[in-house]
């Protein structure tokens, strides 16, 4: 590549100078590069996927028939707990988060996100906080409140030691960073889309990006009021929750709920953002209705704010509330259904390419769609009373979440791997992969529906053969482990594409999106001179309709067009670490906590005063 | 802005069903007489027995075919956990939790309830049909929430 790099004139003297290198293991520990950060993002979250996913194999094993023994029942309390906090917090989000950092800067025709430090900050937090929420297992120590905790069993009289205190603490330190991440894309968006690029003419995984952000700037607040009222509450004895003071413990329910509903589409719209983006490119037409899918998703973001106490159903509230809730949970099915027929209409007509990508998406919209009338079911307050807390519901969510969300993860996964690593994932193996994961699921989740309403509650470590839950409870078993095969597949796949997979060359996919625009893998710059949008699907408007190929420097002109890359940086983990650092040191050690205080400040102004560093780049020889 | 005739269509149908179902939704909840958990489950609320307390359980048969149960939850089971009245009996449960935060639900009944600390739950149900009912606690609450449950036995 024909590139002049030069160094940027570092202003002071810092106290840790700007690393240096770029390649090997510092360079990814210091990178601020949105597309390395990431990567991170996905081989992390995976990672947390399978650990989930070998705890959910743990307790479908316990249920397998009546009167089990494969772990205690203080243990399977625990798997079921750290089971949801990992698939909701460590597993599904940070994917979503992995494609937001990943494509976003490109699909906008910008060269990074807005913040590259903080948006290592993120990452790190996400990594520490899992860590530490984990730590429970090593310590003997782990959470056993279910992911939701409800009050008051999560007070200090009912669940002493450490195991709260490792889930209450560990999710505030994964809030801020999911915070900080979440105001750093609302920013990107809204600032850095390349010339021509209004937000009607935005990709709609843009989108649902931008209303997720907000959805969690909204929403997890909430949550950590919350948390931070049981910090209290565990640490100083204070008595928010303490039954005997007066406390009303459905306060909790509240706080968690008015985050916990919006967290359902925090989850959920990024993965229709990628189905959007994958239906249209393999049926070879436009999406279906853009701009009511666009209003769709910012109705589903308002709606699902006034959605939260149908979790609540049975507390007592009273028919008034009630109907008022089931009313608002019925309308948000409105824009969800309307986006499903958007979706179905796309296909229609197309000339339709069955490749791996899209065998997922296809699976997304029919598994979403069950989901989704279970959930429709459950918005009648009368018969969610019957539903609650029983397998119904488990079924219900794992549709949404799994044959939702996950397939379309897996949908975005196999699209872009020729985008990160220049290479097309092996389509056979794709497809044994998709077929492994939809039975599997099928056979897991289905009959969860026929044990809810047989009456099986969720949470429980065995059961009374005389329920006669026996049966459905085997076949969901050998389900669970039909799909933790096809995930294995998936990774076999992914070891031998890797390595040997068909090299993608440019545009493998024939897509319609700007970040295909540019070659596999994508330079480190991103775009040497930045594409000038005049339609909405920009790249084929380029390819098939004549529009004009304008383009703009990426640099600024008083650097002759070089593009700036920021310097690593040392600071984003390091305060990342003295935060968590501060999270031992509240259950630990009160000095451990003070010192920790300390060392975030001093982190954080050394990070405010490194100076500018970094690198210019002349990417002039580059063939564009 | 320019919509085309299809997804003009398509909204407007949007509107009427969100229209059909809210009107759905206040025929039902006025009308069919639904009993879910109401608003007069505080510990402050009134028209409960005196009696009705968090300390002591107890079974009364108020007339024939009436009965009232006080019930109390606690980590890990009811109190009482085994119930006897004959068929046709109609059964006014005040529900209390000793600790922390349970749930009960009636198999085969109209009966699901979250039982709150500081707070009575109260629920009537006819027991038309002969049988054993199951109850179980359907709110997760520690250790042992899979062993609590009793049964209701209707005799013919």
């Amino acid at each position: 590549m024909a590139t002049v790099q030069e160094s940027f004139p570092t202003q002071r003297a810092a106290i840790l100078p700007r690393p240096k290198s770029t390649t090997g293991f510092w360079s990814w520990v210091t990178t601020v590069d949105h597309k390395r950060i990431g990567i991170m993002y996905a081989v992390t979250a995976i990672f947390f996927f399978l650990v989930g996913g070998i705890e959910a194999l743990i307790i479908r094993l316990q249920l397998f028939s009546p009167d089990m023994n494969v772990v205690s029942a203080d243990v399977f309390n625990q798997l079921f707990t750290m089971h949801g906090t990992t698939m909701v917090f460590l597993a599904v989000m940070p994917l979503s988060a992995a494609f937001f950092n990943y494509l976003l800067p490109l699909m906008l025709g910008a060269r990074d996100v807005a913040f590259p430090r903080l948006n290592a900050f993120s990452y790190w937090l996400f990594l520490f906080g899992g860590i530490f929420i984990n730590t429970g297992w090593f310590v003997n120590a782990a959470p056993a409140v279910g992911w939701f905790g409800y009050a008051n069993l999560t007070s200090p009289a009912y669940t002493p030691g450490l195991a709260t205190d490792f889930w209450n603490i560990g999710l505030q330190i994964l809030g801020i960073g999911t915070l900080v991440s979440a105001f750093n894309f609302i920013v990107t968006i809204i600032n850095m889309r390349a010339p021509g690029m209004t937000l009607m003419k935005m990709p709609v995984f843009a989108w649902t990006t931008l209303v997720t952000s907000f959805l969690i700037i909204f929403a997890f607040p909430s949550v950590t009021v919350g948390m931070i009222l049981l910090t209290f509450d565990r640490l100083f004895n204070a008595n928010f929750f303490e039954v005997a003071a007066n406390a009303d413990v459905v306060l909790w329910q509240h706080l968690f709920w008015i985050f916990g509903h919006p967290e359902v589409y925090i989850l959920i719209l990024p993965a229709m953002g990628i189905v959007s983006e994958v239906l249209p490119t393999f049926a070879r037409k436009p999406l279906f209705g853009y701009s009511v899918m666009v209003f769709s998703t910012i109705l589903i973001g308002f709606l699902g704010f006034a959605v939260w106490s149908h979790h609540m159903f049975t507390v007592g509230m009273g028919p008034v509330v009630n109907s008022i809730f089931s009313l608002a949970t019925m309308a948000i099915a409105i824009p969800t259904g309307v986006k499903i027929f958007n979706w179905i209409s796309t296909l229609w007509g197309g000339s339709i390419r069955f490749k791996a990508p899209l065998l997922f998406a296809l699976g997304f919209v029919w598994m979403f769609m069950i989901g989704g009338l279970s959930g429709v079911m459950h918005s009648s307050a009368p018969s969610n009373a019957q539903q609650q807390d029983t397998y119904f519901v488990v079924a219900h969510f794992h549709y949404v979440l799994i044959g939702g969300a996950i397939f379309a993860l897996f949908a975005g996964l196999y699209y872009w791997f020729p985008k990160v690593t220049g290479r097309l994932m092996n389509e056979k193996i794709g497809v044994v992969n998709f077929v492994l994961m939809f039975i599997g699921f099928n056979v897991t989740f289905f009959p969860m529906h026929f044990l809810g309403l047989m009456g099986m509650p969720r949470r429980i470590y065995t059961y009374d053969p005389a329920l006669g839950l026996q049966f459905w409870n085997q076949v969901s078993t050998i389900g669970s482990f039909i799909l933790a095969a096809g995930v294995a597949v998936y990774l076999y796949n992914l070891a031998v594409s890797l390595k040997k997979g068909e090299l993608a060359g440019e545009d493998p996919w024939d897509a319609r999106t700007l970040e295909w625009m540019l070659p596999n893998p994508p330079p480190v710059y991103n775009f040497a001179r930045i594409p000038v949008v005049s339609a909405r699907d920009e790249f084929w408007a380029r390819k098939y309709e004549g529009a004009p190929a304008k383009e703009v420097a990426a640099g600024s002109e008083d650097e002759e067009d070089g593009i700036h890359l920021p310097g690593n940086s040392y600071f984003p983990i390091i305060m990342a670490g003295m935060i968590t650092l501060f999270g031992y040191g509240l259950l630990y050690s009160g000095a451990l906590a003070v010192a920790a205080i300390i060392l975030t400040i001093l982190s954080a102004m050394g990070w405010a005063f490194e100076g500018v560093g970094g690198t210019i780049i002349y990417p002039k020889g580059d063939a564009e | 802005m320019h919509i085309h005739p299809y997804e003009r269509l398509w909204i407007r149908l949007s509107v009427i069903m969100l229209i059909v179902f809210g009107i759905a939704i206040a025929l039902s909840s006025l009308t069919f007489g639904i009993e879910i958990p109401g608003a007069t489950r505080r510990a402050v609320a009134t028209g409960l027995p005196v009696d009705a307390t968090p300390e002591q359980s107890w079974i009364r048969e108020l007339g024939p075919g009436r009965y009232e149960v006080n019930m109390i939850a606690r980590m890990w089971g009811f109190d009482p956990n085994e119930i006897r009245i004959p068929k046709g009996s109609t059964v006014t449960f005040y529900l209390h939790s000793q600790d922390v935060l349970h749930g009960i639900k009636i198999r085969g009944t109209t009966v699901s309830m979250m039982v709150i600390p500081g707070q009575v739950g109260r629920a009537t149900y006819t027991f038309d049909e002969p049988g054993e009912y199951i109850f179980l606690c359907h709110e997760y609450c520690g250790l042992g929430h899979h062993v609590m449950s009793g049964k209701i036995i209707v005799e013919g």
